[in-house]
């Protein structure tokens, strides 16, 4: 079994590790790193639970590779919040309704942050374009679109 | 109505904020020291004989610290009959029916020791027919199951063939509902840990913890104190964590004994597609006798429930099935046989509304067939028909609060019902549909409890720690108690921290299943809150030497009415009934068993819930003739709740019901190969919604009262899917004029049916 040294920036902290090529990105994060809020849900980049930012991008970090995410910069759903306070995203999703169970939130959520910092006002077809990959049981999405869109208003008005 | 401070209040969920940062801890979060992960080794033979299992390679692979098989595992287990064991010895009965498990420092190594025990099969003919399985010859698959027939629910109210004979029509049609699966976000999972007493903790993503404890301890044949089962937020349940997953279960809690380490076992997306159980493939004939003016007179319900190689809760859901076809309307004269039938295939279980979606897809389609060869507003003979409070239905029900007349009349209104049928759009329809579901349930054969338990104390800084006996299973339960333990105790719902999950901590119940919680849960929760808020005003008046009524409790504060500065914050009465000479905590437990009945034995009658969820949904559609597919263009779902404790929580929940409705009707079905092996066991062949499908939902909430519910609450969840399918077949109906009786209703099916209209009408020309 073959491993490789790799260094990764996860929330804005630097962590140097010797993993086996074959580990995926999602069990770094949530075996070696402990940071639990990216979720596992199919294994298979099928479901978006696992949905993490890199270098900008929302990946599904169950198929990134471990030593593909060497030298990169990762944010998890740990990192999008100050202590004790939320990020615009997070508080929409609360106060919308947009959570039942909560196992495709943090992904969720993931996603819209990478949509949003790209595209600021983005338009009710792009939001669902950009979670369709996210899939989500309870809700219907219904409240998830509408508190991404309603973020992405707020966000526009902190950051003209 | 009545004003409440807490009550009908959109209220953000208690638990959203941990969700949205992803602090929520879930089952499958959890490690603990020196543990090892488990796999279960699973037949690739529908039927079979187990010659051999040699185990001996696996166990010298390094990294394993576990092999067992079915003669480390003799235990026995059933939800409605006992027929299930663990890990087969003598023989498999469907692909995936599970023969050993490993467990090994890691996940891959438990893989790859799997692939090194030798399992020598002799195998043998499989039937994976329901129809097939109960003709003379067909293969047998557990031994004194004749015919593979393992139950049979009927009931028997009035006379449906003199009401045949009486009526003006009579129709007759045969419909076919497919598996679909759960689909939960979190894969099935558990932790076994023994300590050195002998007492078992179990982790485990349950609806139910103390169902689980109760069924663990009995099959493993220790008392119930040696079982503490632990649940933490679930992702997702839906039915499908309803009860013990037997195999999984029981190969970690062996592992762990025969390791001394904990193990945990956490399906594969693949296995949750399949091993998670699902909801049953009916097959269904209905036959309904009318009047001339659409007064149905009496219903004949036969139905062959496939429930696979096991039981599980398909004999249940069966005779759901039964108690539901006799539910809506005002026929007095039912007859419904339910036969549950063995198969070689995966088996299926608990799925939101049990039997009920089938059979009110099928008996809702069938009325709207009726309407049309009547021409009747299909409206119209729903309102005509429909039960109203204070009716017993034919299956035995006592309808104390009953709004499905209110919920026909708003989704007609809100879809412009009237306006729409009477200027129809090209390749445009309307479909209205109707259901009901109970809140908690008391069903035969099973358990002759129907309740729920919370306990709570009020801290000395004026908050509360509840504890309930209702899993989170995300449908919002924690919150509904924290309004309602608010709105008792006059204390902010932030101030009230719910927990729930733990065999010993928290009051014992039944769980997250049959639309409970709110209702049965609510109430246990309210006598609780009202015993502490009993406590509280007298320790006040003791102190104040004041009648307690001559109190009032607001805002944190309990005062003399009449005279606001006369006042002490709950905080300080509780610091004063603490602090003392024979001091006490504020501290008050309640269970609530729901008055529900079971069933009679000969009729299958009862007044099996205490109350009921009505709902009717409108839903307009777009199909496009060239290639078959159904746009959803609108969907409009009235439910009646009882009174609303959280309208934002009743609203998500009725679109997470539509999402999962119009799954069942349009995409998603489970397909299994002519060898039992299901072939769609990914997200990207198993078809859920994703948000680019989602229409636009409309939601209506309706209120009447119960009379017995805590506030006048009841159930919110399963009768929220119900309704959808049987409304879509319709609107397909009346967009292309072809009726389709077996969902889901793919472009295939759909441009298959209009070919075969199209075939029809030119050689009716000829």
């Amino acid at each position: 079994m073959k491993r490789s040294k790799i260094k990764i920036k996860v929330n804005s902290e630097w962590h140097e590790l010797t993993v086996p090529n074959q580990k995926t990105l999602l069990e770094v994060i949530r075996g070696d790193l402990h940071l639990t809020g990216t979720k596992r849900m199919c294994d298979t980049g099928e479901c978006g639970s696992c949905t993490v930012i890199m270098d900008g991008r929302a990946v599904n970090s169950c198929i990134v590779l471990a030593v593909e995410a060497n030298g990169k910069k990762i944010t998890t759903i740990e990192g999008l919040s100050q202590i004790g306070k939320l990020h615009p995203i997070q508080e929409e999703f609360v106060a919308k309704g947009a959570i039942q169970c909560g196992f495709c939130t943090p992904g969720m959520i993931m996603t819209a942050k990478a949509l949003l910092d790209q595209k600021p006002a983005p338009t009710e077809h792009e939001v669902k374009t950009a979670i369709a990959g996210n899939l989500c049981r309870c809700t219907g999405y219904i409240r998830i679109v509408n508190a991404i869109l309603s973020a992405a208003e707020r966000l526009r008005s902190i950051q003209p | 109505m009545k004003e409440f401070e807490f009550l009908r209040k959109d209220i953000p969920r208690v638990d959203a904020v941990d969700k949205a940062t992803g602090s929520a801890l879930f089952t499958s979060d959890l490690t603990f020291p020196n543990m090892l992960h488990a796999k279960l080794l699973r037949s690739p033979h529908p039927h079979a004989r187990i010659l051999n299992i040699d185990t001996r390679r696996a166990e010298k692979l390094p990294g394993v610290r576990g092999v067992i098989t079915g003669k480390d595992t003799p235990y026995v287990f059933g939800v409605s009959h006992f027929d299930q064991t663990p890990l087969q010895t003598e023989k498999v009965r469907h692909v995936g029916d599970a023969v050993a498990a490993v467990a090994a420092i890691d996940v891959a190594t438990a893989e790859a020791a799997l692939r090194l025990i030798k399992v020598d099969y002799e195998p043998l003919p499989a039937v994976f027919d329901p129809i097939e399985a109960m003709k003379p010859g067909a293969p047998l698959i557990h031994q004194g199951k004749e015919r593979n027939l393992v139950a049979h629910s009927t009931y028997d109210v009035g006379n449906v063939e003199e009401a045949f004979r009486k009526s003006d029509y009579v129709f007759e049609d045969h419909f076919v509902t497919q598996r679909v699966g759960h689909v939960c976000p979190e894969p099935h999972n558990c932790i076994a840990v023994w300590d050195s007493s002998g007492k078992l903790t179990f982790y485990y993503c349950t609806q139910a913890p103390d169902l689980t404890r109760m069924q663990l301890a009995k099959a493993l044949g220790i008392p119930e104190s040696k079982v503490r089962v632990i649940t933490h937020n679930v992702g997702g349940g839906f039915g499908s964590r309803a009860t013990s997953k037997f195999s999984m279960d029981f190969a970690a809690i062996v592992l762990a004994r025969k390791t001394g380490k904990p193990v945990k076992i956490e399906y594969t997306r693949e296995e949750e597609s399949i091993y998670s159980t699902f909801r049953h493939k009916f097959i269904m004939d209905i036959k309904t006798g009318v009047a001339k003016d659409g007064m149905i007179l009496g219903r004949q319900a036969t139905i062959y429930s496939d429930t696979g190689a096991y039981c599980d809760y398909g004999p249940v859901c069966t005779n759901v099935a039964g108690a539901m076809g006799g539910m809506l309307y005002r026929f007095m004269n039912y007859k419904f046989d339910g036969y549950s039938v063995y198969t070689n295939l995966p088996y299926g279980g608990a799925m939101r509304g049990l039997g009920n979606p089938a059979i009110t897809y099928a008996m809702e389609t069938q009325l709207s067939m009726i309407a049309e060869r009547l021409k009747i507003d299909p409206l119209e003979v729903r309102l005509k028909n429909a039960v109203r409070t204070g009716d017993e239905t034919a299956s035995g029900a006592v309808l104390r609060s009953c709004g499905l007349a209110e919920c026909l009349e708003a989704v007609a209104k809100k879809i412009d019902w009237h306006e729409k049928k009477a200027n129809p759009k090209p390749n445009r329809g309307l479909g209205i549909a109707c259901g009901v579901h109970f809140t908690g349930v008391r069903l035969s054969p099973g358990i002759d409890a129907d309740f729920a338990g919370a306990t709570l104390i009020v801290n000395d800084d004026g908050s509360v720690n509840l504890a309930t006996s209702c899993t989170e299973i995300g449908s919002g339960s924690n919150t509904v108690f924290a309004q309602m333990t608010a709105e008792v105790l006059g204390i902010e719902p932030g101030k009230i921290n719910v927990v729930f999950g733990d065999t010993e901590n928290c009051p014992m119940g039944w769980g997250s299943r049959a639309s409970r919680n709110t209702a049965v849960g609510g109430m246990a929760v309210k006598l609780a809150a009202e015993d502490a808020r009993n406590q509280l005003l007298n320790i006040v008046a003791e102190k104040m030497e004041i009648h307690p009524n001559d109190l009032e409790i607001q805002k944190g504060k309990i005062s003399v009415k009449g005279t606001p500065s006369r006042a002490m914050t709950i905080a300080e009465a509780v610091r004063l009934n603490r602090y003392r000479k024979n001091g006490q905590a504020i501290m008050a437990t309640a269970h609530w068993d729901a008055p529900s009945e079971l069933a009679d034995k000969v009729t299958g009658r009862g007044n099996f819930s205490f109350a009921f969820s009505f709902g009717a949904k409108a839903i307009e559609v777009e199909v496009d003739a060239r290639t078959g597919k159904v746009e959803i263009v609108q969907v409009v779902a009235a439910q009646d709740v009882g009174l609303a404790i959280n309208p934002l929580g009743i609203e998500c929940q009725i679109e997470g019901g539509v999402h999962m409705g119009l799954g069942y009707a349009l995409t998603e079905e489970i397909m299994l190969d002519p060898t039992g092996r299901m072939v769609n066991d990914h997200l990207v062949d198993y078809k859920i919604l994703t948000p680019l499908d989602m229409p636009p939902v409309e939601s209506i909430i309706v209120e009447p009262i119960d009379p017995i519910g805590p506030f006048g609450a009841k159930g919110v969840g399963e009768m929220a899917t119900i309704g959808t399918t049987e409304a879509i077949s319709a609107a397909i109906h009346d967009a292309a004029r072809v009726w389709l009786k077996d969902p889901p209703f793919t472009p295939e099916k759909v441009w298959m049916a209009l070919k075969k209209k199209e075939e029809g009408s030119l050689s009716s020309q000829d």
